[in-house]
């Protein structure tokens, strides 16, 4: 799987498209803009990709679905500690986030996230014990072992119909809640998930 | 008695006509019986206790504005600008392609990927377009990121710029005009009519001329002093987007009339509604009756 690529997969009248980066304004997010134009029914559709990879949209829609969710807040300055950091604008992507356990540290990081002060960010507040998960999903299937996490993976897969996704959550005690989804990289794929995700492409496994 | 929502954004907020406007649509509110709340990003979540939000800030599917909206439509709340149309018109990949789904009339327009960039299909570019060409990056607002170029070398100074920010880009014919027509639409009826008067050192709506921005004139025009052709295209291309609140930008040379982009999120605010006094309690009215 060469970086960049983008592979498209038909199965019956629906069109699924496969990339490591679906970001707004890529050349997949445009291969999948057009064949939505053309009357094509594909997935993931541009609209999905939008609410998937912007934190807050993305939390309220799993949350609507039932999906467990980290409590987030917009805010301009204030943050309490700890928390997990996203950027909200043009230039953010939810893979890049921030885990803050002291002023400073935050300080520094809402100055990076924010352009200086230019936008607004987001923020999950955490538990002091939780500590972050973080696993792809492969059609809905995940090669991590936790059953809750196998469950809300199916459940992603169902709301938004991302093929490839990189999912975060946080988990305190045994419970975990989504933090976020993003693009996954082909070359952050383990053996399995490499595996399995050809076996899609080349239909030995079936949607 | 029902809440309006004025989703508004520091950022975005910068003089004061955009203040007067925002307090004059606050008072409109009031004055047919409903409450006005202000919020700002920080206050996103009291956008569930709403019963319309009417968005007043640059719209993009990046920033908080898009958040807004979604919060609202999650939420069953009418929004004006609703997620679909900030999506589709944020992005001139997204708009035009809409636009020509519909066979709305637009200056030829050709997309062009990453992949693309090479002088063979450029030169064919200028073939088939003309000299010059509008090369545009798709987040493009108020004219940034809007490029005149009359060569190839040009073409790639500019298209190289662009590219770094999109992976496709937008090339377009030139249409040649002293002033656009905007035409204000909400769901699928004039709203209001305007002429924008280009500043004469470049052909942009809004420039940057030896590093100031340049403005250009708004003349509010009656609805019977504007060409019927220019209103039914305004009013076709709002359509092709969705059914709400849109500034359609029209060049109406020698009686063929062209799109050049529909706006989400108009400006209304520097005298566009000055032969339209209904506008703002036409929007609060729509809102309220979804």
């Amino acid at each position: 799987m060469i970086k960049d690529s983008l592979f498209t997969i038909q199965r019956g009248d629906r069109w699924h498209v496969i990339s490591e980066d679906y970001s707004y304004k890529t050349d997949s997010y445009y291969t999948i803009l057009r064949m939505e134009t053309e009357g094509k029914r594909v997935e993931p559709s541009t609209a999905a990709l939008i609410d998937a990879f912007v934190v807050p949209i993305c939390l309220e829609r799993a949350k609507i679905a039932g999906i467990p969710v980290c409590e987030w807040e917009i805010s301009q300055a204030y943050v309490p500690l700890p928390s997990i950091i996203y950027g909200l604008n043009y230039f953010a992507s939810a893979s890049e986030f921030f885990v803050v356990y002291d002023n400073d540290t935050a300080k520094e990081v809402i100055k990076h996230l924010t352009n200086r002060g230019k936008y607004p960010f987001c923020y999950q507040k955490l538990e002091e014990n939780a500590e972050i998960f973080r696993c792809i999903a492969i059609f809905g299937k995940t090669s991590a072992s936790p059953e809750a996490i196998k469950n809300i993976a199916e459940r992603i897969y169902k709301l938004f119909s991302i093929p490839l996704v990189k999912m975060a959550f946080v988990k305190t005690g045994k419970d975990y809640a989504l933090s976020s989804l993003s693009p996954a990289r082909y070359s952050h794929l383990s053996d399995d998930e490499r595996s399995l995700l050809e076996a899609y492409i080349s239909r030995q496994e079936f949607l | 008695m029902s809440r309006l929502g004025i989703f508004v954004d520091r950022k975005t907020l910068s003089n004061s006509e955009q203040l007067n406007a925002l307090i004059r649509c606050r008072d409109v509110a009031e004055t047919l019986g409903h409450t006005a709340n202000f919020i700002f990003p920080v206050d996103i979540k009291k956008i569930k206790k709403m019963d319309a939000l009417f968005i007043r800030a640059r719209t993009d599917p990046m920033n908080i504005t898009y958040v807004a909206a979604q919060m609202a439509r999650f939420h069953g709340i009418p929004v004006i600008d609703d997620p679909e149309s900030i999506r589709t018109c944020s992005d001139k990949i997204n708009m035009y392609s809409r636009l020509i789904k519909e066979n709305v009339s637009l200056p030829k327009t050709v997309f062009l990927s990453k992949q693309e960039l090479n002088v063979e299909r450029v030169t064919r570019l200028f073939d088939d377009l003309g000299t010059p060409l509008v090369v545009k990056e798709p987040s493009t607002s108020f004219s940034l990121r809007v490029e005149k170029v009359s060569d190839i070398a040009d073409f790639f100074k500019v298209a190289r710029r662009f590219i770094k920010l999109s992976d496709w880009i937008v090339v377009q014919q030139y249409v040649e005009s002293k002033y656009d027509w905007r035409i204000g639409v909400l769901d699928g009826k004039l709203l209001y009519a305007c002429k924008y008067t280009i500043p004469s050192v470049t052909f942009k709506i809004q420039a940057s001329v030896n590093g100031h921005i340049v403005y250009c004139g708004v003349d509010s025009v009656p609805p019977e002093e504007v060409p019927p052709h220019v209103i039914q295209l305004g009013i076709d291309a709002g359509n092709a987007i969705g059914r709400g609140l849109y500034g359609v930008d029209i060049k109406n040379n020698n009686g063929d009339a062209y799109v050049i982009e529909v706006n989400d999120n108009p400006s209304i605010e520097s005298g566009e509604d000055d032969c339209y006094p209904h506008v703002f309690e036409t929007i609060i009215s729509h809102l309220f009756a979804a």
